[in-house]
């Protein structure tokens, strides 16, 4: 039998042993499974998304949304309403982002070892767990090479200005600037973890069951001792097949919104702090496009390849930005011939944004009636979205000093076009309410909190539920808050860290 | 009696008028339904006119045909929320009237003019949810609009030629769909 099960595989209900069972192949079920594999353990790693070849992405915006994101890409949040995405494919969310890995700042980790009562979770803790990642996934600062006009203006803006800024280390391998993160990388530069780790997990002999969901933990006592679930049909989710997991070791990573549900519609699982579900986090961003006197041939170069940390402790990190244009476009104002000008104009424009680390917009998650999807309620706190306004401004500073004829800064009620930097300030000065911003819900935590104290959260500093004895998370759901900055290196750090506590336990 | 014949003529004059006289589907349409495939074309060349940087209208670019497809591929609760969408604008020019001699009369049979300041409104509206309602539509469009190779190559975004190198996952599943060789 091949170790990489896929949909047509499946002919009847089935029931696997192994001694761990890892849910969700994305940054930490991946690297964590392949860790125990490669450490003699007999591990099985369930996705609920296909594996994707090459031939399988899809170039169009859209399309490519339909196949590779949940709800088929048009999920969004209630209470403040922005779309936000999480993956369904084997790899999860690193098959189609833009594979920044940034190790959090040092401030960011010791603020969350004060306020959650964690004792090993500073820098110095997670650095050796950051350096094998880093090694293992070959990830370095993009060169110049395959920057392209859009980075290297951002480049030059910042030094303008005298903001600190450097390429963004990303997990590539050849890049060629193909600016394809997001649907796909075609030349398999990225080392997405389709490509990297669970390769290795199986060359380790690990096995891989595809285009499965799990819909529950089974338990007896303190002790995890099942998976249990559905056998779902690519694209259309539809089931068909049951199928148990019985394990020795439980663990979920899932992501932000899945894992939460997963423990819900198993009893209520893990959550005698009520923490399950809650305390949701996201980094919400805003984007500036900025239209040039010459042509940024955009769709070159990589696609978020310069960052600006600068302004984190104000709260907000600005980078580098490039998507499918049909995705980008849902951001340019305007509407029939207005709105044809400004497509025209994609050829000479750049887009960067600002992520914000919004630890005062909290959210939560539930399950959606008699479904495995999540009904996400999320609300904008009037502080952190002073710290958009503040972002707004300061890419607007950054445009016209990288010698942009025109900003559109996409706000609600301020003017479509800004041609100066004077023209910008109202963007400094003005009353702006979050339903101003064309917001996008990017980076997800949280849900399922690290904290020293069982009573506060649902996991401690090594990943293991504080309810019972074998049964881990290792997704996002575990930061306690916003990591300040993308938090795909942080994840799989702390993924790294828990593989270790579970060799040990096993 | 007389009133009641009266009225009930009138209902089904307004009934028709509103929600009657849609033209067949052309060939190949397998997800949207008449009245969908009016608004849809009907909107996707009141937001790409023809002419101006980008020559090719929304129905040049195939944005209703897109749509169909997209329609049919985004999963079942999503298709739901989009159909409303689609009924809701199509409709609503009886409550938001886009001014001028517009009549009651639903979306697809305002005049281009009177479709450009129909759906203007819902932009410029003080009303987030109405302004919602607005990108969500011009969003789905927009992913039409840009996925036309015309309109593509017009604005420099051809899709690049890129070969596939091979790599340690080749072999390890077949390709969505297919069996394993």
């Amino acid at each position: 039998m091949s170790m990489v099960r896929v949909f047509s595989e499946y002919e009847r209900d089935f029931v696997e042993q192994a001694d761990v069972a890892v849910v969700g192949s994305g940054p930490g079920g991946a690297l964590l499974a392949k860790e125990l594999s490669c450490a003699g353990h007999d591990v099985i790693l369930l996705e609920e998304g296909p594996p994707f070849t090459p031939a399988d992405f899809e170039l169009d915006g859209g399309l490519s949304m339909a196949r590779t994101l949940r709800e088929g890409g048009l999920r969004t949040t209630r209470g403040y309403v922005m779309p936000t995405m999480q993956a369904i494919a084997l790899g999860g969310g690193s098959l189609v982002n833009s594979a920044i890995c940034v190790r959090a700042p040092a401030s960011t980790l010791e603020d969350w070892c004060g306020e959650f009562e964690l004792e090993h979770t500073s820098r110095a803790d997670l650095d050796p767990h950051y350096e094998a990642v880093e090694k293992f996934l070959g990830i370095a600062p993009t060169p110049d090479d395959v920057l392209g006009d859009r980075n290297l203006l951002f480049r030059k803006a910042c030094d303008a200005l005298g903001y600190s800024s450097e390429p963004i280390a990303r997990n590539v391998r050849g890049c060629r600037g193909s600016g394809e993160c997001f649907t796909g990388c075609r030349a398999r530069a990225k080392q997405s973890m389709d490509i990297s780790y669970v390769p290795a997990m199986v060359k380790a002999g690990g096995r891989v069951l595809t285009s499965v969901q799990v819909q529950q933990v089974l338990a007896q006592g303190r002790r995890a001792t099942a998976v249990t679930g559905r056998v779902v049909r690519p694209f259309s989710g539809e089931p068909s097949h049951s199928f148990r997991v019985d394990a020795r070791v439980i663990v979920l990573a899932a992501g932000v919104m899945a894992t939460p549900v997963i423990l819900s519609q198993s009893g209520d699982l893990a959550n005698h702090s009520q923490q399950v579900g809650r305390n949701l986090q996201f980094h919400p961003g805003v984007a500036v496009a900025g239209i040039f006197p010459e042509r940024t041939n955009p769709q070159f170069g990589a696609t978020q390849g310069y960052h600006s940390l600068a302004f984190i402790p104000e709260g907000f990190k600005l980078e580098t930005l490039w998507a499918p244009p049909a995705l980008l476009a849902v951001r340019l104002p305007g509407f029939a011939q207005a709105l044809k000008q400004r497509l025209a104009e994609i050829p000479y424009a750049a887009i960067w944004d600002a992520i914000a680390s919004c630890n005062r917009s909290l959210g939560h998650v539930r399950a959606r009636r008699g479904t495995m999807d999540p009904v996400i309620t999320w609300h904008f706190h009037p502080d952190d979205v002073l710290i958009l306004r503040r972002a707004l401004w300061i890419l607007a500073r950054l445009f016209f000093a990288a010698g942009a004829r025109k900003i559109l800064p996409g706000v609600h009620g301020q003017p479509p076009e800004m041609h100066s930097l004077e023209e910008a300030r109202v963007l400094a000065d003005s009353e702006l309410r979050a339903i101003d911003l064309v917001c996008g819900g990017n980076h997800v935590f949280s849900t399922t909190r690290m904290h020293g104290d069982p009573g506060r959260g649902v996991v401690g500093e090594d990943g293991r539920c504080h309810d019972l004895d074998n049964l881990y998370i290792a997704d996002t759901g575990i930061l306690p808050q916003s990591p300040s900055v993308n938090p795909m290196h942080t994840c799989m750090a702390l993924a790294h860290r828990i593989a270790g506590h579970i060799a040990e336990a096993l | 009696m007389g009133i009641w014949l009266l009225a009930a003529l009138l209902l089904l004059w307004i009934g028709l008028r509103v929600f009657g006289g849609y033209r067949p589907l052309p060939p190949a349409v397998v997800t949207l339904t008449r009245r969908e495939y009016a608004f849809v074309a009907a909107a996707a060349d009141a937001t790409f006119p023809r002419g101006g940087p980008i020559e090719p209208s929304g129905c040049d670019a195939g944005v209703p045909r897109y749509v169909d497809r997209y329609l049919a591929v985004v999963p079942a609760r999503m298709r739901r929320l989009m159909r409303l969408l689609f009924f809701l604008l199509e409709h609503a020019p009886l409550f938001f009237p886009p001014g001028g001699p517009s009549g009651l009369r639903r979306f697809s049979k305002l005049s281009p003019s009177a479709q450009v300041a129909y759906l203007e409104g819902w932009q410029r509206s003080r009303f987030f949810p109405r302004r919602l309602v607005f990108t969500s539509l011009r969003s789905i469009l927009t992913l039409g609009y840009l996925s036309d190779p015309e309109v593509q190559q017009a604005l420099s975004l051809t899709p690049q030629e890129i070969d596939t190198p091979i790599c340690e996952a080749d072999g390890l599943w077949p390709r969505i769909g297919e069996s394993r060789a």
